[in-house]
């Protein structure tokens, strides 16, 4: 049963008896039979593409590339075996084309969410240059003295004078060992510490 | 994307007269008629091989040229067919069965033959010889199936250039086997599938980037 919106018009060839005349009058150039072939298997086409798509302008875009497809073959089609068949085998091309096509992006994409979003903004991220194994890693190829300063006054957060007391070790010899230390450890996670 | 109905209006402007192609069976027919002809005036240039009278005689030889010429014939016939939109798919292995008996016959004789291999039976001429054979045969047949396969640019045409390719490499391998001595059993494999082989690879791989240029270039 058609719907009201695809009732044929005197225009269209809905009959597809009568398609395979109409496709070998469009061969020597009747555009007005073109016309009213392509209109005619619109239809016929959209439920094949809808049938393989769920998003409406999926399957839109894939009755289109049939059309174009057709149209750039057309000389394949012999006017003495059935229309429908050729059509069908077209159709199939372009579906599947698409279907892979779209299984190609959906391999490469993330659904993104709030929380993505979120997680994927580098300000977001205060950890994301250094995390905490490699600053370890880092802090272990330290001479002691400058990692133990570095280790207090740092990861620690003590004061001067609380490192001092803690580490024995005077002020100025623990600033010239943060000093030394610090340099040395961006030199070493130099390629990650960069811009954090 | 426009609109569907626009784009059904343009294609139908667009509408100018096209000569439907001709039975895929007949073009078979003509290619191959052309691929006949390249051997003939090969054959006419360069002279077949001295001891051809001797080779007929041999099962294995006249075996394998003929499972060579039926894999070509088989393997055009089905690329050509299996490019149109209607047809099945399965057409692409009707050379299958002449592929095997061919690349057995090469296979088996090589190794009944590997007692009498003479080491250098080829001349280092012969070797430049035999690449200009392959490539005056294969070049010209593999320029003419693109052509005529351009139309499936459009319809995914791997597998059908790949059966080209193989209806080539098998009329090339038999033009080496007419013109040229292949004694060695090693030079025998390899120019037969090896080339092949390599032939298939190419047309395989490059297809549809050639189909896709011919369409363009002309127009269809």
């Amino acid at each position: 049963m058609l719907t009201a919106r695809e009732r044929p018009t005197p225009l269209r060839a809905s009959d597809p008896n009568e398609w395979s005349t109409l496709m070998v009058r469009a061969q020597s150039g009747d555009g007005a039979a073109y016309r009213r072939l392509l209109q005619g298997i619109t239809p016929y086409l959209r439920a094949i593409a809808s049938r393989a798509h769920r998003n409406p302008s999926d399957a839109e875009d894939t009755v289109q590339d049939i059309l174009l497809t057709l149209h750039a073959v057309r000389q394949t089609y012999d006017g003495t075996r059935p229309f429908k068949p050729w059509l069908a085998g077209i159709a199939q091309h372009r579906v599947v084309d698409r279907l892979r096509a779209q299984g190609r992006i959906a391999a490469k994409e993330v659904v993104l969410e709030f929380e993505h979003e979120t997680f994927a903004a580098p300000d977001a991220n205060v950890d994301m240059g250094l995390d905490v194994h490699t600053m370890r890693a880092g802090l272990r190829g330290l001479p002691d003295g400058q990692r133990r300063a570095v280790t207090l006054l740092k990861m620690e957060e003590m004061s001067l004078k609380q490192a001092s007391e803690v580490s024995g070790m005077s002020v100025a010899s623990l600033k010239v060992s943060t000093h030394r230390g610090i340099k040395a450890l961006r030199r070493l996670l130099g390629h990650q510490g960069d811009g954090t | 994307m426009i609109d569907t109905t626009e784009l059904i209006e343009s294609l139908a402007a667009e509408a100018k007269p096209t000569r439907p192609l001709l039975n895929p069976f007949a073009r078979a027919a003509l290619w191959l008629a052309m691929a006949g002809a390249i051997v003939i005036l090969l054959g006419i240039e360069h002279g077949v091989r001295t001891d051809i009278s001797v080779q007929l005689g041999k099962p294995s030889f006249t075996l394998a040229i003929g499972a060579s010429l039926v894999t070509g014939i088989l393997a055009a016939i089905g690329c050509l067919v299996a490019s149109l939109p209607d047809r099945s798919r399965s057409w692409l292995l009707l050379p299958l069965p002449s592929l095997a008996v061919w690349v057995s016959t090469i296979s088996y004789g090589c190794l009944t033959d590997w007692v009498s291999f003479q080491s250098g039976s080829m001349q280092p001429g012969e070797a430049w010889s035999c690449l200009a054979t392959l490539l005056l045969v294969s070049l010209p047949l593999s320029a003419m199936m693109f052509v005529m396969l351009r139309h499936a640019a459009r319809l995914r045409p791997t597998l059908v250039t790949m059966t080209a390719g193989l209806a080539v490499a098998a009329i090339t391998s038999m033009a080496l086997s007419l013109f040229h001595p292949l004694d060695a059993t090693m030079m025998i494999l390899m120019l037969n599938l090896g080339t092949a082989a390599m032939i298939v690879a190419i047309e395989g791989a490059a297809g549809r980037t050639i189909l896709v240029y011919i369409a363009r270039l002309t127009g269809s």
